[in-house]
């Protein structure tokens, strides 16, 4: 993982030359996290990430509400991909209480999640060009992030936290005229995603400052435990749409974005490349969707569980996202353990960053796709 | 060679974007039209209908006092408390309806979901911005209100990128 270094430059033992810098919790560059990095000169000797600082107890809240009531906190984590985080709640509640979700219901949670998911990658590119010194990496992204944003707050009815995947299919049905909207809404940033490769993802400068750096090797990404894109830019082929396929994704025709150098600039490649299977996604659940039928199966006021315990997990746009929820007959959950990506991926970062350049952590941190507040949950 | 070919198509291409519409909503003057009036939620068939979470309507003549909204807002944010009121309806004995702390409520609107009666739906009016923090306590009465609406702008697409207007 080491870069070929200039001479003179030792990586251990000269204690009196190496410096210790805080970064975070409060600078941008970090989120809400520290990471402890001692530097010799510019380059990185040991990286100790410090999480933790946004932790909120989603877990232990979990245990004194019901089902129902669990939604709107359990999506704060991830604001941004609201629909992701619940997914795997909503499939494992329904295992629980055996529901059965209506055929309808199935398409359209697809088609929330695909659009939560460029909502997000797109959020998260936004801040990755920034903190490579792109601003207008940041402003393209935010902007046309607004389109699926209308989308999703025209089927749901809000803007980021959306509280619209629950146990037993979906809030409500679409709106009138959604479909012809989100064909047009999909095709628009398709043809604006086409905009992103010439300025930022073909830029010179781009390249010379990911390619090649924080290089992640194949047994390395299995054998740290790596999900979600980091794992496929490692040159593995892992999609849990496509390898344990929930709700309607066997239906659907997509492909799993792999690409095999693991640097820098292929972690951040592949949640682009994505966004354009999640536009295909899109189109096909839109057209394989049943026109009419229920949406929501009526639940019992009030719920109650069995003896059980449930695992299920979906890909979220950091990986794999799973909630394990034990039971026992009550309405409440007896335990909530919410396993993320975010929390996954950062296990490889001291790893990435000894040898780099200091310059090169934001973009190996950011190339990630670690997010601070799903990983404290 | 090609570093430098890739530096001016990367400017080129955002040069290109000085004759591309500006895609800003200019929103004081300009407001986003919605989908329908609002969440509602049809018990019937316990599906909702599409609209936006904003402020709550209450209608007074269906409200029977029976709490439903403020138990689903108990473990989520607590905004939702039972007041007594001055009026009298038939169906509402007790003569309470809710009232809510919109410094707490997180427009979840699983409240909708829990009313039996058709007396509490959502509506479009988001602009509930307050200089005090008790202002923004509506009491049933407040919440009787039907909001004066005036959204008119959508998204048009076009070759010349996406605009509002």
């Amino acid at each position: 993982m080491a870069t070929q270094l200039p001479p003179g430059i030792q990586l251990e033992k000269v204690d009196d030359r190496i410096m210790t810098l805080n970064v975070g919790p409060q600078h941008p560059g970090s989120g809400h996290m520290r990471l402890i990095i001692k530097v010799d000169g510019d380059y990185i000797v040991s990286c100790d990430p410090d999480p933790g600082y946004v932790h909120r107890g989603e877990e232990k809240m979990a245990e004194y509400r019901n089902y129902i009531q669990n939604i709107p906190h359990l999506e704060r984590p991830v604001i941004h991909d609201s629909c992701n985080i619940l997914y795997p709640y909503c499939l494992a509640v329904e295992e629980l209480l055996g529901i059965e979700v209506p055929e309808r219901a199935k398409y359209i949670r697809v088609i929330a999640s695909e659009l939560n998911r460029c909502i997000y990658t797109l959020y998260w590119l936004a801040i990755y060009g920034i903190f490579l010194g792109h601003s207008t990496m940041f402003m393209w992204p935010a902007g046309d992030r607004e389109l699926f944003i209308d989308l999703l707050e025209a089927m749901s009815g809000a803007r980021v936290t959306h509280a619209y995947l629950v146990p037993g299919g979906v809030r409500n049905d679409l709106p009138a005229n959604f479909e012809e909207r989100c064909l047009r809404q999909v095709d628009y940033l398709e043809k604006r995603l086409k905009e992103y490769q010439s300025i930022f993802y073909k830029n010179p400068i781009l390249i010379s400052r990911t390619e090649g750096t924080g290089i992640l090797s194949r047994t390395d990404a299995i054998r740290l435990g790596t999900t979600g894109s980091v794992l496929r830019a490692s040159g593995v082929d892992y999609d849990i749409r496509k390898k344990e396929p929930y709700d309607v994704y066997e239906n659907l025709d997509f492909e799993t974005v792999v690409r095999k150098e693991g640097d820098s600039y292929a972690r951040s490649y592949i949640p682009y490349l994505e966004m354009f299977e999640s536009c295909r996604i899109i189109r096909d659940a839109i057209r394989k969707m049943p026109k009419s039928g229920s949406v929501r199966t009526k639940l019992k006021p009030n719920p109650k569980g069995g003896n059980d315990e449930v695992y299920k997990r979906v890909e979220s746009g950091r990986g794999s996202l799973g909630y394990y929820i034990v039971s026992n007959n009550r309405p409440e959950p007896y335990r909530v353990k919410i396993s993320v990506g975010s929390f996954r991926n950062l296990i490889c970062m001291p790893y990435l960053l000894k040898g780099e350049l200091l310059g090169n952590m934001p973009s190996v941190y950011w190339g990630l796709n670690y997010w601070p507040v799903e990983a404290d949950r | 060679m090609s570093t430098a070919g890739g530096i001016i198509r990367a400017l080129n291409s955002g040069i290109k974007h000085l004759a591309i519409r500006r895609f800003t909503l200019r929103y004081p003057e300009q407001k986003l039209k919605f989908v329908g009036d609002g969440f509602q939620f049809n018990p019937e068939t316990g599906v909702g209908i599409a609209g936006l979470r904003g402020r709550h309507i209450l209608y007074h003549e269906h409200c029977t006092g029976c709490q439903l909204c403020s138990v689903a807002c108990e473990g989520i944010a607590e905004a939702i408390g039972m007041v007594k009121i001055d009026e009298t309806w038939k169906q509402n004995k007790k003569a309470i309806m809710p009232q809510i702390d919109y410094g707490k409520c997180v427009f979840c609107g699983l409240c909708v979901d829990a009313c039996p009666f058709y007396a509490l739906y959502m509506t479009n009016d988001y602009e509930l911005s307050s200089f005090t923090k008790s202002a923004l306590i509506y009491t049933p009465a407040q919440l009787a209100v039907k909001p004066k609406i005036s959204q008119d702008v959508e998204i048009k697409i076009d070759d010349r990128g996406a605009t509002h207007g």
